[in-house]
């Protein structure tokens, strides 16, 4: 009796479709919201809330192959260089040859795939430390984006994907298109990670690698292929970031890799691998979105914001350690 | 071939294995090699007349500039990724920044310059030591709690001085701390002697000759046998992070100085100092998983990326000089890195 009892405690966290730490972050969203509701009269507006979900996509986008990486116990610092990589390259393709949008978006995707292979055959061929590997691919993307630029910022870009932008045309419903697409992607990979068995082989590989391997998981494979979505996704959100044209400067995406982290931890991801969901990513990303927007709203320098964001991570962090504990003890 | 000749051959080729084995393991030694190789190779560019102006003497020394605060956090990097469990410090540029801000204020308040030295190194032990009691007492990751922590440093840097840098008089009259002296008709900065050269003696001590060092290098190798050992697994890494925060804060004295001016983001515009320093202390021989790394690999590795990019800079005109160096960095980290990787497999 009490054998089927324990196991059946023992099972029910996996049944469940939403965990406590994603649950907690739902609240902390709901209250801030209602708090600057109250607090000013631009917060909810639809203008505010577009802006807001439209700065999320790039970072929610990143984030769904950052959440696989990191379950895998690895980590990608290089997003910000290779987002600079593939826009850079795009805007000069829409700008100097005319590419059309889905072209372009192809032409991004194949290029942050490409960028992905060599992070993740590195990790997974080379065997070196996967935080090595991306500091050395984020200094050798930055050198590539720096060359194609040529010593100059890429000016005057056509706004070819401006469905994908920030203007009226990037909206569906009066919704972000990105920030759609940022949603069923997301959608998609929490299905894929929680219910496919290679999808699940990921957090077997996370845990323990030699347990996965001797299990019969192709641990080499599903490294690769967290590293590659992740480029691909680069790729997606290279493409969102042009978006409505305009200009493309020399520091693209510099300080992205952090801010992406930043909400795959507060999204309840353990940074040692093996665990962690997409949807806390997403919600990870909307925080950090909401105070970035509350910090600017509420009159305050801008420079608070990374304030904010450590002590959410701190926060996050401290709270699944302190759950980490409890479980361990129980 | 005769029996005679054969064991020759044999033995030379055992000659061969022994001194790559020792190139292997003995990193300052490859990298004392590779720093000779990029050495010629730039004088034979010189010679060539493919260099924009002489890679001299002179210029080798007045690089040297660069070399302090490479070279001392990456140091910092090296105490805290041999202490173990995943140590890393991301956070080593935005004190730089912070309490160089510090710096600034006492300065331009008015203070002796002693004493806003001392504050500023006390504000950097300290913001090393909160570093020390998250991810040592209440075993934060430290890739977390430094990344938690390089937000919040450089936030408070920038807010301190609503943007601004300090820059006013007194502050100015401190870039006497680096000014170059002369070596035998060589002009080298002063903060060579004055400041990296004590630093790296006290932190070789530290490591090589106390009982912390023997402490550290346990606790990084298995801190679960040293534990049992009854060492204080904490208190050990506390120091560490303690100390790394130490470095950065004597960094941060050196870039104010050297600026003439306290920077709200002089450790974190671009991509920071902390990529290049962790950069450093990896082709240094620091391997990640902690409890291995020695202050001679870190101090060639630091010398021999200086020169190579003073090298570069020399090598292209205008801003792609810059440039390579990024490529540098990066393929000499993978390639330290896959080294690493190699002589730990085959010599263990």
């Amino acid at each position: 009796m009490t054998t089927v009892a324990h196991r059946l405690q023992a099972r029910r966290p996996a049944a469940r479709p939403i965990e406590g730490q994603e649950l907690a972050l739902l609240g902390v969203l709901v209250v801030l919201w209602g708090v600057l509701g109250l607090a000013t009269d631009t917060f909810l507006t639809g203008s505010n809330l577009q802006a807001i979900l439209f700065n999320v996509a790039p970072i929610a986008l990143i984030g769904i192959g950052m959440t696989a990486v990191i379950v895998t116990a690895g980590i990608d610092v290089s997003v910000g260089s290779a987002v600079a990589v593939v826009m850079v390259v795009v805007a000069k393709l829409i700008r100097d040859v005319g590419v059309p949008a889905p072209l372009a978006v192809l032409v991004a995707v194949a290029l942050g795939v490409c960028l992905g292979a060599i992070n993740g055959g590195l990790v997974a061929f080379g065997r070196i430390h996967p935080i090595i590997v991306t500091f050395a691919t984020l200094n050798v993307f930055r050198f590539v984006a720096l060359r194609i630029f040529d010593g100059r910022q890429v000016t005057g870009v056509p706004d070819t994907l401006g469905s994908l932008g920030g203007g009226a045309d990037g909206r569906i419903w009066g919704l972000p298109t990105a920030w759609l697409l940022a949603v069923l992607l997301g959608a998609a990979m929490w299905w894929y990670m929680r219910s496919w068995p290679t999808g699940r082989h990921l957090y077997a590989v996370g845990g323990d690698v030699r347990a996965a391997r001797l299990a019969g998981v192709r641990v080499r494979r599903r490294l690769v292929f967290a590293y590659v979505l992740t480029g691909a996704l680069v790729g997606l959100a290279g493409c969102v970031l042009i978006g409505s044209g305009g200009l493309v400067s020399q520091n693209a995406g510099e300080g992205l890799e952090l801010q992406v982290i930043a909400a795959v931890v507060i999204g309840g991801t353990s940074i040692m691998g093996g665990r962690g969901t997409v949807l806390g990513t997403m919600l990870g990303a909307l925080l950090v979105g909401t105070v970035t927007s509350a910090v600017t709203l509420l009159g305050w320098p801008s420079e608070l914001t990374p304030l904010f964001v450590g002590v959410f991570i701190l926060v996050a962090v401290g709270a699944d350690l302190v759950r980490a504990r409890r479980r361990k003890a129980r | 071939m005769t029996a005679a000749e054969s064991t020759t051959n044999a033995r030379e080729r055992a000659r061969l294995a022994h001194l790559v084995e020792y190139l292997l393991t003995e990193r300052a030694v490859l990298l004392a090699v590779l720093l000779v190789v990029v050495l010629v190779w730039f004088k034979v560019l010189q010679a060539g007349q493919y260099l924009v102006a002489p890679y001299d003497l002179g210029y080798l020394a007045s690089a040297l500039e660069s070399l302090v605060p490479l070279c001392l956090l990456a140091l910092a990097e090296l105490l805290v990724i041999v202490s173990g469990r995943g140590g890393i410090d991301l956070s080593v540029g935005a004190i730089v920044s912070l309490a160089g801000m510090a710096f600034g204020f006492c300065v331009a308040g008015g203070w002796p310059v002693p004493l806003a030295m001392l504050v500023c190194l006390a504000a950097g032990t300290l913001l090393g030591a909160v570093n020390g009691v998250l991810t040592a007492y209440l075993r934060f990751p430290p890739l977390i709690a430094t990344l938690a922590t390089y937000y919040a440093y450089s936030s408070l840097a920038m807010v301190s001085n609503d943007r601004a840098p300090i820059s006013t008089e007194p502050v100015q009259r401190l870039s006497a701390l680096t000014r170059p002296i002369d070596v035998f008709g060589l002009y080298v900065p002063r903060h060579v002697f004055t400041i990296l050269l004590p630093c790296l003696v006290l932190v070789w001590l530290v490591v090589n000759r106390s009982t912390y060092g023997r402490k550290l290098y346990a606790v990084g190798t298995n801190d679960v046998a040293a534990t049992f050992a009854a060492l204080s697994v904490a208190r050990v890494r506390l120091a560490a992070y303690t100390g790394a925060g130490l470095l950065a804060g004597v960094v941060a004295v050196v870039t104010v100085a050297q600026f003439a001016s306290a920077r709200p983001d002089a450790g974190t515009v671009g991509n920071g100092m902390a990529l290049p320093a962790i950069t450093i202390a990896v082709l240094g021989g620091v391997a990640i998983q902690g409890g291995i790394g020695t202050v001679g690999g870190v101090a060639m590795a630091a010398l021999l990326v200086t020169w190579l990019n003073a090298g570069l800079l020399l090598a292209f005109e205008g801003s792609e000089g810059s440039q390579y160096q990024l490529l540098a960095l990066g393929v000499v980290l993978v390639g330290s890195a896959l080294l690493n990787t190699i002589s730990l497999r085959r010599y263990g």
